[in-house]
């Protein structure tokens, strides 16, 4: 029974990684293009977010981890990696504690994921061309974090109250 | 489960007034974006350096020869030079770091200096 169940957890978590990666791969061959650098949707979120909610902390990071050391290797190479991992990280604390507060819906803990994934970025940046001057971009991040957080975050309370309904 | 808190709207708007605050706070100042500098060599010597955002004429004499370099509106223009190609008159003017305009035949070099900031957020 044990490792019936540990088994259990292993494939979902490998089908969950190939998700958030195919999405990590249709955005990055679909710029969800708005005429602004590093602004994207982060589509793969939803799987995240929905791993935090379903299955818990521990599958939710490590499908994070996974996902973006795997889809950037792939996609963007070593420094997208480093950049990715700073936004991944942050929002995944900033997630774990907005999810504490009982208050919040998904939507807030997306939202707020959001704008953190991209003040790590931002940071990340800061650091590497060691010049505070890119957070002029910080209001545009903020705005567009709440914004694509917003839809993640209505996008992944549907997939959960369907999964819910299917019993799975 | 409700979609959508009322938490989640106060922290939307609390974001987004964050948000509003730093751009406020970046248009009044805070950071100086535009320290881009105008740098002037004229026969390979270093002749001078002016900020980009300061309106400004310069009139260079030298060796028989005579160019003006207006700096306005934060870009940078030959405005006249006495060469015969008139290309550095010709080329327009200049507001980006790393850009210059070169009159050959006169030997003056302008050049923008760690202008405003193009840095771009690489996104993975």
């Amino acid at each position: 029974m044990n490792s019936n169940r540990h088994s259990y957890r292993v494939g979902h978590g490998a089908v969950l990684t190939a998700l958030a990666m195919i999405f990590s791969y249709v955005e990055a061959i679909l710029p969800f293009n708005i005429g602004i650098p590093g602004v994207k949707l982060g589509i793969a979120n939803i799987v995240i977010i929905i791993a935090l909610y379903r299955y818990g902390i521990r599958m939710a990071f490590t499908v994070n981890i996974v996902r973006i050391i795997v889809s950037g290797l792939l996609f963007s190479g070593a420094f997208g990696i480093i950049y990715s991992l700073a936004g991944g990280i942050l929002s995944f604390a900033v997630m774990l504690l907005i999810k504490r507060f009982r208050c919040f819906s998904i939507v807030g803990v997306s939202m707020a994921g959001g704008v953190f994934h991209n003040l790590g970025q931002l940071c990340t940046a800061g650091l590497i061309v060691s010049n505070m001057k890119v957070f002029v971009y910080f209001p545009v991040l903020v705005f567009s974090g709440v914004a694509t957080g917003f839809i993640i975050g209505i996008a992944a309370g549907m997939v959960l109250d369907r999964l819910d309904r299917a019993g799975i | 489960m409700k979609l959508i808190k009322k938490a989640d709207i106060v922290l939307a708007v609390f974001l987004i007034v964050c948000g509003l605050a730093a751009s406020f706070w970046i248009s009044a100042g805070g950071t100086d974006v535009h320290d881009g500098r105008v740098v002037v060599h004229v026969n390979e010597k270093y002749y001078g350096s002016w900020p980009l955002d300061e309106d400004r004429e310069i009139l260079i004499e030298r060796d028989g020869h005579t160019n003006k370099i207006t700096i306005k509106d934060g870009y940078a223009q030959m405005t006249f030079s006495d060469c015969h190609n008139q290309d550095c008159v010709k080329q327009g003017r200049i507001h980006d770091r790393s850009k210059s305009i070169i009159c050959l035949p006169n030997k003056v070099v302008v050049e923008v200096i760690s202008g405003e900031s193009e840095y771009k957020v690489i996104a993975g």
